[in-house]
């Protein structure tokens, strides 16, 4: 147990001893001022999450436009075949035999004279005359010409009046013997 | 459990060493353990590393191949075979897409009869043939073609209603189609592509530049779809060029029509028309009969498919007159008025020469020579020639060698070698017979004529283009020669007037009304077989080529055509009557077609007698 003199004492030079620490001079640590961590983490976060939804949208989007692409292209494969095809059949139409065939079919010919008009002197030039057909050559080849088998020479039966014969028997029995003729020539 | 207990502080080792000890007695010792542990990772790692080894050093390449195979596709961009058109860009011959219908005979055997009625009732293909391919041509076939070239709309249709009908095993290819929309307008000139290469004409001698080369893609899929940031690479595809002719279409529709007519009414067994602007060279109609579809070329014998105006040697008979009279004017011999005496008969060497018609002594100018196309008085007058003289006009004029307008097999003629020539050779070339020609060599020789003395290399192509033996061909690159002087043609215009004369001349059919027409008949024996089996030999068989070249407005010529009509069989064919008219009707429309306005100038009253 102490005294609070003794006491006093003790405390004195500690007080001392503090005042003198104190009043050196020491090195101390930089302060830090440290910034707060939850900003920074949620933000953080955040881009990352942005940037991963960001990123699947994108591809998404990429994916569907891929999709979209393909059946476009295939939809213009088929637009283009279907243009050409009737771009063909266009062409077929302008063949100037298809147009020569509608031509002649409405009555039309090819001139076989020219004439010129000279309006400012109104005078015509040339041989004027109407169109004739002679020009208009014939649009198909003609048929070829098929074998005797096929094509044969047309048969002439003379038949004499029979006195007795007449009507439905006479008429039946020229066609019967037309009928021989015709073998006999084929066969021959 | 246990590891856990092997991890305890070092704080109780009495434990450690029991429980150790207790244990190690079962496992041995921690340093065996180690090692036997070091040696199965080791020999796990050595097994990965050899691996890598093998992936990495023996043979990276397949591998890396292999994996980029799962999942690539490679396709091939079909190149677009260029078009060929006339000179009003008028298609002659087209490419449109197209697909092949192919099948698997493995999935289609089974309704083969029903797939086969099917596809023969669509497609333009024999039921019985694709019945066989769909049960599979050789055992264990997965892979027959059903039919080609179908045009793509059509080919998609058709699939289609078989998927709708259950039928299974057919798809599809790319395989282009080529169309003749206009058929047998200057097939013979286009020529036609067949199931996989073309066949004659220009198809064939330009196929390197119109095929162009294909491209190809390779992109990554998945489920069907392109993989957006997959491996892609494109190499474009480039298409043919297209080739552009200096015919006329619609000209030449005309053209073979009514030389088509023509032949069929004189019984002829072939027949050339050439139409060719006289100023440029260029070749407007070309036509040959028969002609085939190039749409159906199978339904046509072979020989009508070719160009028989470039391919066929013919003597040309009397319309050769019209070049060695020019030329004779020309080496200063003599004249239009220059006058002969001119027998009924001609005896020379080895044979008698006659003219076509009966007639004693007559007295003829040059200019009644040509107009009643005497024989005899050709014979006499080309007497005055030096020795070679003739033949080197002629070769002037092009004959002898080919005219390389673009076809292929283009026969040259035949000009015979000076070695050969003889005064005998000499007499008939005169003429026009022991000679032979093709038909663009003599409208070429004849257009001098009509271009003043200047001959232009005629041509088939606008433009420039590449053959694929090398040669550049067409009206840029084609050339000029002046072969007789301006005088001398302007002399033979006129004297080839006189040809169409009503009452001096052969060919008064010839005529076009409201132009004056300057032109030459040929009525030429013509070389046919003699004899049977081993003793056939060519000689004169009696029959003729009938011909007919002239040109007009005479005195400003804008078009030159020759037709000529091989063996006509009707009595009284000649040059005159038969190819006269044909001339006639050609000249007119073309005339008409290219607005040259009808010219008001009397025809020439150069004398013929004197």
């Amino acid at each position: 147990m102490s005294t609070p003199a003794l006491q006093l004492r003790e405390r004195l030079p500690r007080l001392a001893d503090e005042a003198l620490d104190r009043a050196r001079l020491t090195v101390v640590p930089r302060r830090r001022v440290r910034a707060a961590r939850m900003p920074f983490v949620t933000l953080v976060s955040l881009i990352l999450l942005g940037g991963v939804v960001g990123l699947l949208c994108f591809n998404t989007q990429m994916q569907q436009a891929s999709f979209a692409a393909t059946q476009l292209e295939a939809q213009s494969d088929n637009l283009a075949a279907r243009e050409q095809t009737l771009h063909d059949d266009l062409q077929q139409l302008r063949d100037p035999q298809e147009l020569a065939r509608r031509a002649q079919a409405a009555g039309m010919v090819v001139p076989q004279t020219s004439c010129t008009l000279r309006l400012a002197a109104a005078t015509t030039q040339g041989t004027c005359a109407p169109a004739t057909a002679d020009s208009t050559p014939p649009l198909d080849p003609r048929p070829p010409r098929k074998p005797a088998v096929l094509d044969p020479d047309p048969v002439v039966v003379v038949v004499p009046p029979a006195a007795g014969a007449q009507g439905q028997g006479g008429r039946h029995d020229q066609g019967g013997r037309g009928h021989e003729g015709h073998h006999d020539t084929a066969r021959g | 459990m246990p590891r856990n207990r092997d991890r305890r502080p070092a704080g109780r080792p009495a434990t450690a060493v029991v429980t150790t000890a207790g244990r190690g007695s079962r496992r041995g010792s921690p340093q065996t353990r180690l090692r036997v542990g070091f040696v199965m990772i080791a020999m796990v790692l050595s097994l990965f590393g050899a691996r890598l080894v093998q992936l990495q050093g023996l043979d990276p390449g397949s591998y890396a191949a292999m994996a980029a195979a799962e999942g690539t596709v490679d396709v091939v961009l079909p190149a677009q075979r260029g078009d060929i058109l006339d000179r009003n860009g008028q298609p002659l011959a087209v490419s449109i897409d197209g697909l092949m219908i192919v099948g698997d005979p493995q999935m289609t055997e089974d309704k083969a009869p029903e797939i086969a009625r099917f596809l023969s009732q669509k497609l333009d293909v024999d039921y019985f043939a694709v019945l066989k391919r769909l049960r599979g041509l050789k055992e264990g076939s997965r892979f027959e073609y059903l039919a080609r070239h179908v045009p793509s709309t059509l080919a998609t249709d058709v699939i289609h209603e078989a998927e709708d009908r259950g039928y299974e095993g057919l798809s599809t290819r790319r395989d282009a189609v080529r169309t003749y929309p206009s058929h047998d307008i200057a097939a013979n000139l286009v020529g036609f592509v067949g199931t996989d290469q073309p066949y004659g004409g220009l198809e064939e001698v330009f196929d390197k530049a119109l095929s162009g080369k294909d491209g190809s893609e390779r992109y990554e899929v998945g489920a069907g779809n392109r993989i957006p940031l997959g491996d892609n690479t494109t190499v474009p595809a480039v298409d043919g060029q297209d080739l552009r002719t200096t015919i006329d279409r619609d000209l030449q529709w005309y053209t073979q029509r009514v030389l088509r007519q023509a032949r069929e009414a004189s019984g002829g067994s072939s027949a050339i028309a050439v139409i060719m602007d006289s100023r440029t060279g260029e070749v407007l109609a070309l036509a040959d009969d028969p002609t085939y579809d190039a749409d159906a070329p199978g339904e046509s014998p072979v020989k009508d498919r070719r160009a028989r105006s470039l391919n066929l040697a013919y003597e040309p008979g009397s319309v050769e007159k019209v070049l060695t009279l020019s030329a004779l004017i020309d080496a200063g011999k003599v004249n239009a008025r220059t006058e002969l005496l001119v027998p009924g008969e001609l005896h020379r060497q080895d044979r008698v020469i006659h003219d076509h018609w009966e007639h004693g002594l007559i007295k003829l100018t040059l200019a009644g020579v040509l107009a009643k196309s005497s024989n005899v008085g050709t014979v006499l007058a080309s007497d005055r020639f030096e020795p070679g003289q003739l033949r080197a006009y002629l070769a002037q004029f092009g004959l002898g060698q080919p005219t390389n307008v673009g076809l292929g097999a283009e026969s040259r003629g035949n000009l015979p070698d000076p070695s050969v020539w003889n005064s005998q050779i000499g007499d008939r070339i005169a003429f026009g017979q022991s000679l032979a020609v093709n038909a663009m060599q003599m409208t070429a020789a004849v257009n001098t004529i009509a271009n003043h003395g200047l001959r232009v290399d005629p041509t088939l192509i606008q433009g420039q283009a590449r053959r694929d033996d090398g040669m550049e061909i067409g009206t840029d690159v084609s050339s000029t020669r002046q072969v007789i002087s301006k005088e001398a043609a302007r002399q033979m215009t006129l004297m080839m007037e006189r040809t169409v004369d009503p009452e001096d001349g052969v060919a008064p059919k010839a005529q076009v009304p409201g132009y004056v027409v300057a032109g030459k008949t040929g009525t030429a024996q013509r070389v046919g077989t003699c004899g049977t089996g081993a003793a056939k030999h060519s000689c004169y068989d009696g029959t003729n080529t009938v011909s007919f070249a002239g040109f007009a407005p005479a005195q400003n010529p804008r078009f030159t055509i020759y037709v000529v009509i091989q063996a006509p069989t009707i009595a009284g064919a000649g040059g005159g009557a038969t190819a006269g008219p044909v001339f006639s009707k050609l000249m007119a429309y073309a005339l008409q077609r290219y607005g040259v306005p009808p010219i008001e100038k009397k025809q020439t009253r150069l004398p013929v007698e004197w």
